[in-house]
């Protein structure tokens, strides 16, 4: 059986797709002031500093070289094409990556895979630091776009959203949500208020975004006398900004703080217990805006413990590098991501709960490619599931052939 | 009501706040150039000028004085663009920073003392979104609210805790405050502005005899005048010492002497700070060889970027401790992180405080 080679094949499809969806790539605002970047198929190597004056120029140039993944600046400049320091900042957008390559997901273990290259050496979930059979340091990683890494993505997401529109005041309109066509998504505010910040600016909306150094005590935790007796307040869940999103995250969390759960954050015994008995009770006195120490041994130290958990909670991860750097290049809208075959995918931000990546960023229909397998977990792509594979020929509709061979997990055979 | 827009700010506020643009306003009307400064009807100005940059050298914290019985309003008007006009012609950074801060400082002080709506009128002239409130969150009323793209710009290089935005009432992009809080964010407002308006060409532009007015300044308070910065010697002359890292940079450092992966970012922090303490830069390069995707030649061009080698020739300083943190690379305090701000203020305290205990044990 004569094997085709891949990165042709692959090629071969994306150009097909962009000779007839070209008008589907989306040009960011000011396409003018953008720098422009692509790698392509046979030269791993990045093509930037570029820039297009007209939308039909950026897809005409698509269209004839390919990429295999196309990407543009957040920032704006007077001259794109010039070099770094000659460029002439103008400004930014506001930029936040959600990828759940920075989030802790179980499932990772299942799907997740590495390969030594020296050795070949295999194992599931992230690359260890060195291999354990010939301790050598370079790998090969592979990973999947899965669906809880995707949910989980999700809700981060959601998280984040939420504060743009109610701390940061921002308008659904502004906001725009897309698909990253991989594993996360991208969030982008268009806003002129901004664009000037600078990057200490940005790392503090950052550091508000992950809840980085937040302390209960500025969001109204605190001892307060009550006539002879000393009694704890702290924020209410109807409260804006942190203050509420630190009560609501430590309701949450007490809704269902298991003793292991509490034991992590260091309480003793004692107080563990106290707090599961009377789990109601505590629940019920800060639901009426009674004191938060009603049983023994809770203090306001105890308090700050189990309120910088339920911080941690609502915090939206993000990869905190991508919002501060104010040079950053980020996937284009309407392409193509080279590891998946998906669609960069943009959509309404008030649509963020129901909508479906796995779905709806499918660049391809149709078509049947016979594939050899090496090894792919179950999937789904649409309203499909594919898969498990090991070692084995299969006939898959042209969506998710791309996605494994783009994730070198097979080989076309004719 | 539009009178209330002309009339709101008096003579009297435009002496105690000059860099307003209705003190631009009153310079012109008054016809006054800076060619007529010598003539001796000015001599009052002139002085009144010189006197504002010798009280910012020579206070601490600085701060130029308002003193309404010492000077008449017109005197506080015109001596303060002359003033600028005298520390753009001195050319020197630490003049420059004392002096805008010394006149925000002042600014500071007089503004927290005003109504609020003096404080929404003094803000408005730097573009502020900002309103008077009587919000209450939990116990505490504030008297106003700012775009937090206001308080950013102001507040983000302040590094107490209470000033994150993290840790403040934000609502539907307002930040709520109270007045001297306020007065401190138009502090830095006020500095950065006086900061940018000094122009050391300003200088080919002025009179000979100015000039040596100048001259004679600068002789009077050389021993005030000083530079500010980092500099080469205090830190790479004594030689590279790891046991005086910080936490963050040991923990890099000996991540990299073991290969383990390290993300951009830390490299980057790694980096810039070897070279600042005077690590040659090949060394650095070897560091780095342990990495399982290390490249010799984009190490190199990455490494002799960050020296100002290449590129733009700007030689780049470690991120701060608090950058350091927003990143993850902070791997927990220490007594001495306590009190610094910086990785390489830790380490030239560390190297003080070594270089003392070594010479007390000889």
């Amino acid at each position: 059986m004569p094997q085709i080679d891949t990165l042709s094949f692959i090629r071969e499809k994306f150009s097909e797709f962009y000779s007839r969806y070209a008008d589907k790539i989306e040009p960011p605002k000011s396409i003018e002031s953008r720098e422009f970047g692509f790698t392509l198929f046979k030269e791993n190597v990045m093509v930037r500093h570029k820039g297009f004056l007209r939308v039909e120029d950026l897809r005409e140039f698509i269209k004839r070289n390919v990429p295999s993944n196309a990407y543009y600046s957040t920032a704006y400049y007077s001259t794109p094409e010039a070099k770094m320091d000659e460029k002439g900042w103008l400004g930014s957008d506001l930029f936040f990556d959600i990828d759940a390559d920075h989030l802790p997901t179980e499932c990772k273990k299942e799907h997740d895979s590495w390969e030594c290259k020296k050795c070949g050496f295999k194992g599931k979930g992230k690359a260890p630091a060195k291999c354990p059979n010939c301790g050598s340091e370079g790998f090969e990683e592979k990973a999947w776009p899965c669906e809880t890494c995707l949910e989980t993505a999700r809700s981060e997401a959601m998280k984040l959203i939420d504060m743009l529109l109610c701390d940061f005041g921002f308008s659904l309109g502004e906001v725009k949500c897309s698909f990253s066509g991989h594993r996360g998504y991208h969030i982008q505010v268009e806003n002129d208020d901004f664009l000037k910040m600078d990057s200490a600016a940005r790392k503090e909306i950052v550091d508000y975004v992950t809840g980085t150094g937040v302390d209960a005590v500025f969001h109204g935790l605190e001892e307060i006398r009550e006539g002879r007796a000393k009694i704890i307040v702290g924020p209410g869940l109807g409260d804006a900004g942190w203050r509420g999103r630190a009560a609501r995250g430590t309701y949450e969390f007490l809704l269902t703080a298991t003793a292991e759960d509490l034991r992590k954050l260091g309480l003793k015994t004692s107080v563990i217990n106290e707090i599961i008995e009377n789990r109601e009770a505590i629940i019920e006195s800060w639901r009426s805006h009674g004191p938060w120490n009603i049983v023994k041994g809770l203090g306001l130290g105890e308090w700050r413990k189990i309120v910088q958990r339920g911080i941690e909670l609502q915090s939206a991860k993000i990869d905190t590098v991508v919002t501060v750097d104010i040079h950053r290049l980020i996937r284009l809208p309407g392409s193509l991501h080279g590891k998946t075959g998906l669609l960069k995918i943009p959509f309404p931000a008030s649509r963020i709960e129901e909508f479906d990546p796995l779905k709806e960023a499918i660049a391809f229909k149709g078509g049947e490619v016979k594939l050899y397998v090496e090894e792919a977990p179950m999937f789904r792509l649409g309203d499909e599931v594919f898969g498990p594979f090991e070692k084995q020929t299969a006939t898959l509709p042209l969506s998710p052939a791309i996605l494994l061979l783009c994730k070198g997990a097979a080989k076309v055979i004719e | 009501m539009f009178w209330r827009g002309i009339r709101i700010l008096t003579l009297s506020d435009i002496a105690k706040y000059p860099f307003l643009p209705e003190a631009a306003e009153e310079v012109r009307r008054l016809e006054f150039k800076i060619e007529h400064i010598l003539e001796p009807d000015y001599e009052s100005i002139l002085s009144r000028a010189e006197r504002r940059i010798i009280e910012a050298l020579t206070t601490s914290p600085p701060e130029v004085k308002y003193d309404p019985l010492k000077y008449r309003d017109d005197v506080e008007i015109l001596s303060f663009p002359v003033a600028v006009v005298l520390v753009s012609a001195l050319a020197n950074e630490y003049v420059k920073r004392r002096f805008a801060l010394a006149e925000a400082r002042r600014a500071y002080n007089l503004l927290r003392a005003e109504d609020e709506e003096k404080i929404i009128e003094v803000a408005k002239r730097f573009g502020w979104r900002i309103k008077a409130s009587n919000e209450k969150v939990g116990h505490e009323r504030f008297n106003f609210s700012i775009h937090f793209t206001d308080y950013l710009r102001n507040a983000s290089s302040f590094h107490e805790k209470e000033w994150k935005l993290v840790n403040r009432p934000l609502a539907k992009g307002e930040v709520y405050l109270f007045k001297q809080e306020v007065a401190r964010l138009l502090q830095e407002e006020i500095k950065r502005y006086i900061e940018a308006k000094i122009d050391p060409k300003i200088r080919l532009m002025l009179p000979e005899k100015l000039l040596e007015r100048v001259e004679m300044l600068k002789g009077q308070y050389a021993e005030r005048i000083k530079d500010t910065g980092f500099t080469e010697e205090d830190l790479s002359s004594s030689g590279v010492e790891s046991n005086a890292f910080p936490p963050c940079i040991k923990e890099l450092y000996e991540a990299a002497q073991s290969g383990r992966h390290i993300p951009h970012v830390g490299r980057f922090a790694l980096t810039s700070f070897l070279l600042r303490i005077g690590m040659d830069p090949n060394v650095v390069v070897d560091l780095f060889r342990k990495f399982a995707d290390f490249n010799e030649r984009m190490t190199r061009y990455q490494i002799e970027h960050i020296a100002g080698q290449r590129g733009s020739g700007t030689r780049y300083l470690p991120p701060k401790c608090d950058t350091l943190q927003t990143h993850g690379l902070c791997p927990g305090v220490d007594d001495l992180c306590r009190k610094v701000k910086h990785p390489l203020t830790y380490y030239r305290r560390k190297m003080r405080s070594l270089s003392v205990k070594k010479a007390g044990g000889a």
